[in-house]
């Protein structure tokens, strides 16, 4: 239009000669060339161009391109590292805020080569480990391109080792990054601290509040809380093949294999080996190695030469001593290899040690007590080490095996807390995966038995079988100790009965209506249960008696984390089948209740709704079947407890129900049952049901003694 | 000309159309996916000569780092290592030397140093100790406490303030340890100080008032916050909340006001506890009221953080992020709830509740430090029964402990070593001896000789080992952890006791349902007697039980280590003193670990009429009333606990065709019915 618009005003000065008729068609014959012409040429450069960009950013880049930063020499420096900062005090948690996902949004700033005002750099720009640790980052879920956004700020000066930069000008430039301010939310990595001869043991460049991840911290410099310690990264964890050796009793029980040892400090493992012979080994430096062998991957005990680090593996504890630094890669190689590290390095902070518990792995032997070493790691037991060689090997695996694992363990420990309400337990940091397999954490742990004033909510689940619902009503409203009963209505094309027709009795009657007809509704936490315990009761169960339910919700009490039922049931393995099979004979032991009548914790009801497992759920709602061997699998799977079984019933049987008990429904009733528990444990991935023998009894029952001072009297039918 | 114009006009329209047919559709087809790659954040750049780039260490710097001597003391500032002398305490784990007090103190002074020297870390000698404890007087008239004897600089001394200090220290703390009550973060040394809970004034000296969580999961329409006010009082907030009463400023609007005077306990999920010092009170009533304490950027250290995990019953929060915190409070999943809420009882139940836990649980911290590598597991401290009662010495695996088989994922033994007590004249128990090393479950029989007499030589002969132990003539001594014991579970029997081989194996096989507990076959229950005022307890056969008798009964061998070296010495003198009451006290002492009932089993009527009567007046008989004296004992437990621990049960564990009209053949333990 725009074109058209602009010929239209020159048009007659362009061609002067044509007729006001003819001139129209060519303006409009030339303005749609010219459009075709412009969007032919859009189309050609256009895609292009949106490769190119992105190829641009993603490789073919160069280090040695990078731009360079001059440093005045006058340039501010940041004030040296403030001892009192906590997160409370030097972090800005507002550049964090409200985050769904809980997580922290991490920027790092470009690269920049630093100069000094001779154009000498400040340091190397940037080594192999920073910037795996960056690209790691930049690959996790924490990354943000955004610097508005984020809440942690990851300078791209490369701080890992004290030793490779200049610090005045490297402290300038980091006080010149865009979003410094006094270095709050930055967060610098650093493994090699200090320097000749007093070597610190943090980072001695000036970084004001920044927060320090550093390798080497001891009590006096680590800000609890606020800094963070990781360990020295060992590149042999890349270099070196290691395959995993299991736990058990190796050839030396003590080995040291640093080489550079403080005289005194040698002298001590020297005398060390002189009494325990060859259960001890201390390796030294090589002297009279070939030319081409790496000297670090060899050591020496007098004129043997071991293979560093596979000889760590032939040791049960390896000592990890202080050198000039505290934070020493040696301790990466001796987890790695599974050898229980012995740190002898007063006021070290180990890494991670705000969340991993190096008790579990490691022994710790004050500087003084040197000499006794021996006989203190002689005094632990044969299974704790086997244990603490396992977890050695598994913090290495997690924690310490790259660059990458160091980074992300770090980024978590601040997220945690800035979200300690998300925050990973202290399972999730220190178990290994084997042993979070096999345990159970009981949701219900405490010891505790509810006050029997409490009293529970009858759950009937109903369709249209009003008359017995009735029945039901009026027999459970006899129990002393309900509170409340609650009809679930799961008919959708019926109305419930009118109020006054239903039975009056002395407790608070509620329908709730359901929207569908599905079996999964009467396991569903609705809010008008107040009361923990739930009696969940079918419309159809008429024999219980009052003493019955009443020693049941009794019975509950006493195990508020177990389903409580009356008719038992047994899962067995199906030798010639190679499946599970669901059994109802009268055995002698029980692995599951029905809950057409069953007392147990409400809480379940909202693990059935919201925390079911895989599509069990749907499959129970879609069979119209083993909502209740669903229940018995979940409680099961989370207290890993048996169901108790009470009183000596087998089985519900309804008078109505008895023309359609007939045997070949009774069968396929069996086959699906199985079939059912075989579907659940797939699901599950395990059989979590346990088996037990033994049923509760009133304390008195079947006793000699009068039947009128017995408590529940009036239990006993099957 | 006219129609070459036409066709012109035409060729031009045509060629123009093809032209942006060709180049628009193509151009929306693709301009379509390329939208999105342009929002794809670019990231660290993947540099094309990081293969050149240098490690961060030269090779061999990691190596050789430069040796350095060791270390003097840093300006005086102390840890474990450089600070603590603990050649001392080898053997015998931590003795606890208390100075004696100087000069006049208050009661609840006297009695704390008295509860400390009837513990089992006290020892009479200053010379032996490994720890020399000074208790800072807690009155404001009180002597301000001179330099003590065998001050040595501070050196393996313990300054336990329980209260803040009314009267400035005269001397300097040197090297000594601190255990003050929450401590300020700026000056506490972690690992090496020990951070106290700062109890209110009345705090019980034992036992204490247990927890007041009634019910695992929160009461429906229980207000979500409770807020920490002035002098211990909450402000018990509405779930329709603002952030309006957070800081305390605004005062219009604050909801349904709940304030209650003096120190009343908060009744909500929440706890919101602000960071300054003076509200560390609240933090210990939030505990006990079951509300999960957030803590609102404490400046204080939590209570004994060096070994209690706070992330499992607290929150400590951001104080500037105030809605951002109330959010995360109301969206936290159920299953968080629920286990914050049953710790912070069980902690409070373990740790805080008397005086004397606190001052133990700080005893067991430092006995921890000097057991390095055989201290408490993590597990040990964070989960029922607690550090207190589950002791290191013991085992270095939880797993030998009857409490963590489900965090474990392990299972106790698989068999039970018998310890029959005898010392009774006549012929050795045969029958007895015979039923249980019928058992398929019997891995050994220990006979306990404690008589003046010298065992019987012959012994019968049966397919499990048998072992004659020579006791020390001490009813006491039957609960000795004697180390001939090898599996998990005992079976603990008299030498006139009647049992059946089927009793025994089903009794087995509940205990392994339940580990924790004890399992008996014959059982006594306590009662409050108003007329006398106190607490009595009967044979008779009643509804409900409370105790089982250790004459027959199976539980784990944990408890014979917890009898021995854990209880009060004041206590198994009283059960030496009068048997009976030795039964009473073992099931005290189970009773208040698991907090649980004991488990009956069913006993066979037909025993009774083949029992001897019992040997001495109140002995463990079935129907026979215990004596006065008997009543007297439970008394002296009650009050040696603080607290009345049994837990009441009614019900049997019966098989699961006891009784029912069936076939026999289908019963596995058929004999238990015999009329």
């Amino acid at each position: 239009m725009c074109a058209s618009v602009k010929y239209n005003i020159r048009g007659p000065a362009l061609i002067p000669r044509m007729k006001t008729k003819h001139r129209i068609y060519y303006i409009t014959l030339f303005s749609i060339v010219l459009l075709g012409l412009i969007a032919t040429g859009v189309f050609q450069f256009w895609p292009h161009s949106i490769e190119s960009s992105s190829d641009w950013s993603v490789q073919k880049r160069s280090i040695r391109d990078v731009p360079v930063v001059r440093l005045p020499a006058d340039s501010p420096v940041p004030e040296r590292g403030d001892l009192s900062c906590r997160m409370h005090t030097c972090f800005d948690v507002y550049r964090c805020g409200f985050n769904p996902k809980n997580k922290i949004k991490v920027y790092i700033y470009s690269l920049k080569k630093y100069v000094d005002d001779a154009g000498v750099p400040v340091s190397s720009t940037i080594s192999q480990e920073y910037n795996e640790l960056l690209t790691a980052v930049s690959d996790s879920d924490y990354y943000t391109e955004d610097i508005t956004r984020a809440c942690l700020f990851i300078p791209s000066i490369d701080l890992l080792n004290q030793n490779a930069l200049r610090v005045k000008e490297t402290a300038q430039a980091l006080a010149q990054l865009s979003r410094w301010d006094r270095g709050t939310n930055h967060l610098l990595f650093n493994m090699l601290p200090g320097g000749p001869p007093d070597y610190n043991t943090a980072l001695d460049v000036p970084r004001d509040r920044a927060l320090l991840a550093g390798g080497g911290f001891s009590t006096w410099t680590y800000r609890q809380g606020y800094d963070v310690s990781i360990p020295v990264y060992s590149p042999l964890s890349a270099e070196v093949e290691l395959p995993e050796k299991g736990p058990g009793p190796r050839r030396y029980f003590l080995l040291s294999s640093q080489m550079a040892l403080h005289p005194e400090y040698r002298e001590e493992l020297a005398a060390l080996q002189a009494r325990h012979g060859e259960a001890a080994l201390v390796l030294d430096k090589c002297t009279n190695l070939s030319e081409g062998i790496p000297a670090a991957r060899k050591r020496c005990h007098k004129h043997q030469v071991f293979d560093y680090p596979q000889v760590l593996q032939e040791a049960t504890f390896c000592v990890v001593l202080r050198g000039a630094r505290l934070g020493q890669a040696v301790l990466s190689d001796v987890l790695r290899a599974g050898c229980v590290p012995v740190i002898i390095a007063d006021s070290y902070i180990l890494p991670f040690s705000e969340v991993l518990d190096w008790k579990r792995a490691s022994v710790a032997v004050p500087e003084e007590k040197m000499s006794d070493v021996y006989s203190i790691l002689q005094s632990i037991p044969q299974r704790q080490i086997e244990e603490m060689q396992r977890q050695a090997r598994w913090f290495w695996e997690a924690y310490f095996q790259s660059i990458k694992a160091i980074a992300l363990a770090t980024l978590q420990i601040i997220n945690d807390r800035i979200y300690p309400y998300a925050a990973i337990s202290y399972e999730d940091w220190n178990d290994p995966p084997s042993v979070k397999w096999g345990s159970v954490s009981n949701p219900l742990f405490l010891p505790l038995i509810p006050p029997q004033s409490q009293g529970f909510t009858a759950i009937v689940l109903t369709y249209d079988r009003v008359e017995s619902l009735f029945r039901v009503i009026t027999e459970v409203s006899k129990v002393p100790s309900l509170s409340k009963l609650l009809v679930v209505w799961n008919n959708q094309n019926k109305n419930p009965p009118e109020d006054s027709l239903w039975p009056k009795i002395r407790v608070p009657l509620k329908v709730v209506r359901t929207a569908e007809n599905k079996l999964s509704n009467r396991f569903f936490p609705y809010d008008e249960i107040e009361t923990e315990a739930v009696l969940a009761i079918d419309d159809d169960i008429i024999m219980l008696t009052s003493d019955e339910l009443q020693f049941g919700y009794e019975v509950w009490r006493e195990f508020p984390d177990r389903l409580v039922g009356y008719p038992g049931r047994l899962h067995l393995w199906d030798h010639e089948m190679n499946k599970w099979k669901y059994e109802s004979e009268w055995t002698n032991e029980v692995s599951m209740v029905l809950t057409g009548a069953a007392f147990y914790h409400k809480y379940f009801n909202y693990l059935y709704t919201y925390k079911m497992p895989g599509d069990i759920k749907n499959w129970v709602d879609a069979h119209m079947n083993c909502e209740d061997i669903a229940m018995n699998f979940l409680v099961a799977n989370v207290t890993g407890k048996a169901v108790i079984k009470v009183t000596p019933r087998k089985k519900f049987k309804c008078p109505e129900c008895t023309a359609i008990d007939g045997l070949s429904l009774d069968q396929t009733h069996m086959v699906e049952r199985s079939e059912c528990i075989n579907k659940f444990a797939s699901v599950f991935g395990t059989m979590p049901l346990k088996v037990v023998e033994h049923r509760a009894d009133p304390v008195l029952y079947k006793d000699d003694f009068p039947e009128k001072l017995k408590s529940f009297p009036n239990i006993g039918s099957l | 000309m006219q129609s070459w114009r036409w066709k012109s006009l035409w060729l031009a329209l045509l060629a123009s159309w093809l032209l942006v047919l060709l180049g628009v559709f193509p151009l929306l087809r693709l301009a379509v996916p390329t939208r999105p790659r342009a929002g794809v954040p670019q990231g660290w750049p993947h540099w094309l000569d990081a293969e050149l780039l240098q490690s961060f260490a030269k090779p061999g710097e990691l190596l050789e780092d430069g040796p350095q001597p060791p270390q003097a003391l840093r300006g005086g500032s102390c840890n474990w290592g450089a600070c603590f002398d603990t050649s001392k305490c080898r053997g015998g784990g931590l003795k606890v030397f208390v100075y004696p007090a100087a000069g006049p103190v208050s009661e609840t002074h006297r009695r704390i140093l008295a509860s400390i020297e009837g513990s089992r870390y006290h020892t009479l000698s200053a010379a032996e100790a490994c720890l020399l404890l000074l208790l800072s007087p807690d009155t404001p008239t009180g002597e301000c406490d001179p330099v003590p004897p065998q001050w040595d600089g501070g050196r393996n001394h313990l300054v336990l303030s329980l209260h803040p200090a009314p009267c400035p220290r005269t001397f300097q703390l040197g090297q000594a340890m601190v255990a003050g009550a929450s401590p300020t973060v700026d000056t506490f040394r972690p690992g090496f100080d020990v951070a106290l809970p700062l109890l209110p004034e009345a705090h019980p000296l034992r036992g204490g008032v247990p927890g007041q969580l009634r019910q695992h999961s929160p009461r429906p329409g229980v207000a979500l916050l409770a807020l920490a006010e002035d002098r211990g009082r909450w402000h018990v907030a509405g779930t329709d909340f603002s952030a309006c009463p957070w800081d305390g400023r605004c005062e219009q609007d604050r909801g349904p006001k709940q304030t209650h005077p003096g120190a009343t306990l908060p009744n909500a999920t929440f706890c919101l506890i602000p960071g300054r010092s003076p509200d560390a009170l609240h933090f210990l009533q939030a505990l006990q009221a079951g509300c999960i304490p957030v803590l609102l950027s404490p400046r204080w250290q939590l209570p004994f953080s060096e070994v209690i995990d706070w992330t499992k019953a607290a929150i400590v929060a951001d104080e500037r992020l105030p809605l951002q915190v109330l959010t995360a409070l109301q969206e936290m999943p159920l299953t968080r709830v629920l286990a914050l809420r049953q710790q912070t009882q069980f902690l409070w139940d373990a740790y805080f509740s008397s005086v004397e836990k606190v001052i133990h649980t700080t005893l067991e911290i430092i006995q921890d430090r000097i057991f390095g590598a055989s201290a408490h597991p993590s597990l040990l401290w964070n989960s029922p029964p607690g550090a207190i009662l589950a002791l290191p010495t013991f085992s270095p695996s939880p797993s030998d402990f009857p409490f963590y088989h489900l965090q474990q994922g392990s299972r106790p033994l698989g068999r039970f070593s018998a310890l029959i007590w005898g010392g009774a004249p006549g012929q050795p128990p045969l029958k007895l001896i015979q039923a249980v090393a019928g058992s398929q479950h019997c891995a050994q029989i220990l006979v306990l000789w404690s008589s003046e007499k010298p065992p019987p030589t012959r012994w019968p002969k049966t397919a499990v080992p048998l072992t004659v132990i020579d006791g020390h003539r001490k009813v006491s001594d039957r609960f000795f952890p004697y180390s001939a014991i090898s599996t998990d579970a005992i079976l603990s029997l008299d030498a006139h006791s009647s049992l059946s081989t089927s009793e025994v194996d089903f009794a087995f096989v509940v205990w392994q349902s339940f580990p924790e507990r004890m399992v008996g076959f014959l059982t006594w229950s306590h009662f409050w007697d108003e007329a006398r005022g106190g607490w009595g307890y009967t044979a008779k056969r009643t509804n409900e039980f409370s105790m089982v008798l250790t004459s027959a009964a199976f539980y784990h061998r944990y408890y014979h280590t917890l009898f021995t070296h854990s209880l009060p010495k004041a206590l198994r003198t009283l059960a030496d003193e009068a048997p009976t009451c030795v039964d009473v006290l073992m099931n005290f002492l189970v009773a208040s670990v698991t907090k649980l009932p004991p488990i009956k089993v069913p006993y066979g009527m037909w025993h009774q009429e083949a029992r001897p009567p019992p040997l001495e007046p109140g002995g463990p008989g079935l129907t026979q009333e215990p004596q006065p004296a008997a009543h007297n004992c439970i008394n002296q437990m009650a009050a040696g606990f603080g607290h009345m621990p049994l837990v009441s049960s009614r019900l049997r564990l019966d098989p699961v065709l006891f009784k029912d009209p069936v076939s026999v053949l289908r019963k596995k333990y058929r004999s238990l019915e015999k009329p």
